[in-house]
Parts: C-alpha cells; sequence; structure tokens
C-alpha cells in the first residue's frame, strides 16, 4: 500500500470507504422494504383469516362459492379439521391439505406462519399461509389464509438488481473522480518537486517560487525555501573557513619551500643549512600548530567540541599555563601572577580550559604588555577566569570581531598568529556552555573573562 | 634584472631577496603597497613581485595604481589567494601574471625573465582613443562619462579598431576579427554594423572618428593632441 502513490491510495481509501457506505445503505434499503412488505402481506393476511373466521362462526363459510368476499382472485383459503381432513377451500385449490400433519399441529399450539410454493390452477405460486385455530360449529377449526408472495419477491428483486448494478458503476464513478480530484490537489506539490530537482547541487541561491495563496503548498515551498537559506549560509560559512584555512597554511608551506628549494640550489656551508633548517623547522611547528587550531574548530563546527568535564581543582589549571608561560614571560622581562579566589574545584575540562587560557596569555605576551594576572572568581553558579594585561589593550575596531575566526587585529602580520586563537577559546567555553568576552580596562590594558556555569545545561 | 619585491611577510621577503641576489639579480624589498607605488614611480624595475594581502594599500590598488601613473614594468602577482576570482581580479587590475604560493622558485624566476623580455611597453586595461574608453573586462564603453550600450558584434569591432586606432582595416580583415570564418553572408555586414556603431559612437556626440577610407576600408581616427 505504502508503495503506491498518494493519489492511487487517496482514490483507493475513498473509494474503499464509499463502498462500504454504500454497502450499507443498500441492505438497509433492502431489509426495510422486506420488512414493510412483509408487514403489510402479514396485515392483510391477519385480516383474510379474521374474515374467514367469521364466517365459519357463523355458518358455512362458503369458500367453495365463487364470488366469497374471502376469495379474491390472488388469495385462497382453506378450512381444516382438527383431523386434517379439508373442511372448506377455494376453489383454486387442489383436494390436499395446505399443511402437513407436523405443521397442523404445531399451528394448533399458536398461529404458525409459512411461505411456501403450492400449485395454484395447476401452477406453481410462491405464498404465505396463515393458519390459525377457530373454534366454530362445535368443533375446533383451522384456517389456512394464503397470500401471494409474488409481487413482493418482484419488487425486492428488482431493488437487489438495481442495488447490484448501480452500486458498482457509482462506485466506478467516485473512483475517477476521486482520482482526478487527487491529481489536481497533488499538482501544485509535483510543480514544486519538479522545481526542487532542477536545482543544482552546487548553486544554492536557488529557490522555490511561492503560490499566492496562504495554503499548505506555500507553507511546504516557505519551509523548502528557509530550509536552502540555512544551508547556504553554512555553506559560505563552510566555504570561507576552507578558504581562510588554506589562505593561511600556504604562507608556512611557501616558506618551507622555498627555504629548501633556497637551500638545495648550490652547495652550500654547515651554517647556512643549519639556518635554513632551522626556519623550516619553525615553519612545520607553526604548520603543525594551525593544524591543530583547524582540527579543533573545526569540530566545534561539526556538533560540538567533545569535553569531558570534571571535577577539578581550579588553582592545578592556572597554576599549569603558568609554569608553561613563565620562562618565555621572564626572558620578555614581563611578569605572570595569578589571582585565585575560588575556593577548591569546579566541572571543566582541564585541558580545554588549560588550552584556552593558554591562548590568552600568549596572546597578552606577544600583543600586550606589563603584567599578566590570571584570576579565578567565584560567579553565580558557576566560576569566573579572566586574563589581563597591561599593554595598549585592543584596537576598538577589533573589538567586535575579536572572537571571529581568522580575524587579527593588525593586518601588517608581524605576529605569527593566523588569528585562531580568540576563535579557539570561544569555542572551548562555548561547548562548556559559558560565554567569553572581551573589553579594555582603564586607564589601559586587555581584559577577556570568561564565565563558566558550574553544571553543563545541555546535559542536564 | 633590477626586481622590486612587494611582501610584508618579512621572513619571506628575505628569502625572495637571497634567493634573487644569489641569481645575480638585483633585489629591493618594501612591506607596504604605498611604498611600493612611490618604488615603482621613483626608480626603474625590470620586475615587480607584488602580494596581494598589504598594509594600507592592497596588492590590486597597488598595481592600478602604477598603471594609473604610467608604470608599465611587468608586474607579478604572488599570492596565497588562488581562487579563480582573485587571479581574475589581479590580472584585469593590470598584473601580467599570477603566481599562487607555494611556488617553485624555479618557475618564478622564468616567470620574472620572461616579464623582462616584454618591456614597458604600454599595456593599459582599458582601450582610449580620444575621448572614447573602452574597458574588455567588463565590456563596457564610454565617450567622455558617458556611457554607450552596445551589442556583441559592435563592441567586438570597436574593439578591433580601437587596438590599432588610425589603422585601415579592409572589409575582409575586420571580418575576420570580429565574426567567424563560416559566417555565410558576407555581402555587407561589416558596412551595416559600422553604420550602427556611428550610429551610437559618433553621431550622438557630434563627432565623426569611425572614418571611410575609399577603396580601403575603415579606420577610427586618432584625435590630435
Amino acid at each position: 500500500m505504502s508503495r503506491l502513490a498518494i493519489r492511487t491510495r487517496l482514490t483507493l481509501a475513498f473509494t474503499s470507504a464509499v463502498a462500504v457506505v454504500f454497502l450499507l445503505a443498500g441492505t438497509f434499503l433492502y431489509v426495510r422494504l422486506e420488512h414493510s412488505l412483509d408487514a403489510s402481506i402479514d396485515a392483510s393476511l391477519q385480516a383474510q383469516a379474521g374474515q374467514v373466521a367469521a364466517l365459519i362462526r357463523q355458518a358455512d363459510s362458503g369458500l367453495r362459492q365463487g364470488g366469497n368476499t374471502a376469495a379474491r382472485s390472488d388469495s385462497f383459503a382453506q378450512v381444516l379439521t382438527a383431523g386434517g381432513r379439508v373442511y372448506d377451500a377455494s376453489p383454486q385449490l387442489g383436494s390436499g391439505s395446505l399443511l402437513s400433519a407436523a405443521q397442523l399441529h404445531d399451528a394448533f399450539q399458536h398461529p404458525l406462519k409459512i411461505d411456501r410454493s403450492v400449485l395454484v390452477r395447476g401452477e406453481p405460486e410462491p405464498v404465505r399461509l396463515l393458519a390459525t385455530p377457530v373454534s366454530a360449529q362445535g368443533q375446533t377449526l383451522m384456517v389456512v389464509v394464503s397470500a401471494s408472495l409474488a409481487d413482493r419477491d418482484q419488487a425486492l428483486n428488482t431493488l437487489r438488481y438495481e442495488l447490484l448494478l448501480g452500486g458498482p458503476a457509482a462506485l466506478l464513478v467516485v473512483a475517477l473522480s476521486g482520482y482526478l480530484l487527487a491529481r489536481a490537489a497533488l499538482r501544485p506539490v509535483e510543480a514544486l518537486r519538479r522545481e526542487t530537482e532542477r536545482f543544482s547541487g552546487t548553486d544554492l541561491s536557488q529557490r522555490v517560487t511561492l503560490p499566492q495563496a496562504d495554503d499548505e503548498i506555500q507553507r511546504l515551498g516557505a519551509t523548502l525555501n528557509g530550509l536552502l537559506s540555512r544551508l547556504e549560509r553554512s555553506m559560505s560559512h563552510e566555504r570561507q573557513f576552507v578558504a581562510d584555512a588554506s589562505h593561511e597554511l600556504r604562507t608556512p608551506l611557501a616558506l618551507l619551500r622555498t627555504e629548501l628549494e633556497l637551500a638545495l640550489r648550490r652547495p652550500r656551508s654547515n651554517d647556512e643549512l643549519r639556518t635554513a633548517l632551522r626556519s623550516a623547522a619553525a615553519e612545520s611547528e607553526r604548520m603543525a600548530q594551525l593544524a591543530d587550531d583547524l582540527l579543533v574548530l573545526a569540530r566545534s563546527d561539526e556538533v560540538e567540541l567533545a569535553v569531558a568535564r570534571s571535577q577539578t581543582p581550579v588553582a592545578d589549571v592556572l597554576g599549569a599555563v603558568v609554569r608553561r608561560f613563565q620562562g618565555g614571560a621572564a626572558d620578555a622581562g614581563r611578569r605572570i601572577v595569578i589571582d585565585d579566589r575560588f575556593p577548591g574545584a569546579a566541572n571543566l575540562d582541564a585541558t580545554r580550559i588549560e588550552q584556552a587560557l593558554a591562548n590568552l596569555v600568549e596572546n597578552a605576551l606577544r600583543h600586550g604588555g606589563g603584567t599578566i594576572t590570571i584570576s579565578a572568581t567565584p560567579v553565580s553558579h558557576g566560576l569566573g577566569l579572566s586574563v589581563e594585561d597591561e599593554g595598549d589593550g585592543f584596537d576598538p575596531d577589533f573589538l567586535p570581531r575579536a572572537f571571529e575566526r581568522f580575524s587579527q587585529a593588525d593586518r601588517a602580520r608581524t605576529g605569527r598568529g593566523a588569528g585562531l586563537g580568540l576563535a579557539i577559546v570561544d569555542a572551548i567555553v562555548t561547548a562548556h556552555d559559558g560565554t567569553v568576552t572581551a573589553a579594555n580596562r582603564h586607564p589601559h590594558g586587555g581584559r577577556v573573562q570568561i564565565t563558566i556555569p558550574n553544571e553543563s545545561f545541555r546535559h542536564a | 634584472m633590477r626586481v622590486l619585491i612587494v611582501e610584508d611577510e618579512v621572513k619571506m621577503a628575505a628569502l625572495l631577496r637571497r634567493g634573487l641576489v644569489e641569481e645575480g639579480h638585483l633585489a629591493e624589498v618594501t612591506g607596504d603597497g604605498e611604498s611600493a607605488v612611490a618604488m615603482a614611480r621613483a626608480s626603474a624595475y625590470d620586475a615587480i613581485v607584488l602580494d596581494v594581502m598589504l598594509p594600507r594599500l592592497d596588492g590590486f590598488t597597488a598595481c592600478r595604481q602604477m598603471r594609473e601613473a604610467g608604470v608599465w614594468t611587468g608586474v607579478l602577482m604572488l599570492t596565497a589567494r588562488d581562487s579563480v576570482h582573485d587571479r581574475v581580479a589581479g590580472l584585469d587590475c593590470g598584473a601580467d601574471d599570477y603566481l599562487a604560493k607555494p611556488f617553485s622558485f624555479n618557475e618564478l624566476l622564468a616567470r620574472l625573465r620572461a616579464l623582462a623580455r616584454r618591456g614597458e611597453s604600454p599595456r593599459p586595461t582599458q582601450l582610449t582613443v580620444g575621448d572614447l574608453r573602452l574597458d574588455p573586462a567588463s565590456r563596457r564603453v564610454w565617450r567622455g562619462e558617458s556611457e554607450i550600450r552596445l551589442s556583441t558584434k559592435e563592441f567586438t569591432l570597436l574593439e578591433t579598431l580601437m587596438r590599432r586606432p588610425g589603422v585601415v582595416f579592409d572589409r575582409a580583415t575586420l571580418l575576420e576579427y570580429a565574426w567567424d570564418y563560416g559566417y555565410e553572408n558576407r555581402s555587407n555586414v561589416v558596412d551595416v554594423y559600422i553604420r550602427y556603431l556611428r550610429e551610437k559612437v559618433d553621431r550622438p556626440f557630434g563627432c565623426a572618428t569611425i572614418e571611410t577610407v575609399r577603396g580601403a576600408g575603415y579606420r577610427l581616427n586618432v584625435p590630435p593632441q
């Protein structure tokens, strides 16, 4: 059933429903007619029996004489004795009793109604008999009256015939119009399908044309267009990401290639070769870092960045970050201090949060100035982490797009970053259901504030 | 060869310079677009290696400004941006060649040599004859400040005439340039289109730059300077 086209299914269902209705209505009609015909025949039999009984009580029923009121042409009567002898009978009947001995016996218990075929003037005729016992002339007699069933049977036959012939014909009409109706109703769907089919897989800027009416098709089309818009947005986002990533990867790759090519062009001294190799190593390191960063961001795009949260002492995380950068900071004449006011442990992914803080400290070392302060504070339902420095702060133009991928404050590329550090911080914090903001401090310096709720709401 | 290297990635610039110098060339380095334009105007180079993402003035704009200033030194765009869109934009802004990073140093040298061979003949991106201006990239035509709408054939015909202003083209040559060989109706199609062109390019501006040279063909006249 489910393999058939909708219009076929609709037609089948509709036609079946109508067929059931037809069948019920036809049966009802037939039964009603039969019932009402039977009722009128029974009434006439009762009346006839009454008449014959009245006649017998007075005298001889006179059935044998023609013209008797009870002996109409289409009906006849018979009066039997208790012994089964024919006491009196209408002339059209033969001499035999209309009732068998058993029926006669039953009829004396209570009035008996029998449908049977009787020979009338030698012709078999379907009749209904009513046998009623009557006490008259000092004995109990059995009055049997009859009514022809020919008219009734013919009326019922005609009706049955008409129903059996007209019903299927009407059903055929119903099925055909149902099919046409379903096809007409589904035509806009088909049109929508055909239009969508023409869309190419690469160009997502196409949209289906919406019908004017505010109907189901219009809503389906609008939904489809909405889906296309979302797809287009995410596709272009993806393309931009890939383009940016490939651009960022090309720079170290070009340096690496040129460096090695130049080194191999002519005989080089050991020192020259060592310098070239060192430079090549630095570039491959830069590419490896970039690849790591891109992987983190690509994963955060796919579903969400996997974070393995556990109760972790906040002091441990801060300590690990500081240990990583202390040496470099000291070399540059800078200081990193911890301001930990968070008591005990927080529910977080230590590795990821450490990475986020490391990115912030690295940024502060590279672009900022003065002492770098990493602080942890309790906030409502969670942990607040921040990294501050005493440098020039963020470029106000850069702040609104600070957490975008590949966005860099200075286009001069004096630094070596690809503009992914803050984007990764954002991805990590988002995976913790937290928020991150960047701002400038007064009178100088930059500050990035992270807030991580204690429980992950998403999986709560 | 004397080469100007415009590259803001310090390490890359140093590598390029070293490679060129080791090959016996002269190389000067600058890290931003504005000073690149100034240096190209101030002294003669055989070729310019131009990055696209530059501080202050991007490579495309810098190249356009050089051309506008009459600097016809061969320009090679060397950039990590390698989409078709970027290549087209680079070449249409007046660059002569486009090379995407990472590149082979040998190829870079060969391309620079080819650029130097071409010399400094003017290669404007837009054709200009008097106040008539045609941009092959965007397929637009202007007389002075007003834009003229031309059909494809009219445009091709005008472009042919404008590429060699003052030169007489006979009908057969124009047919070859603007129609393909298979074109059947050769009788007077050139005359018909020349008439269309005059209707659009000359008549509304009250001039007669497209001239009929009796017995020879047609010519686009160069106005006296």
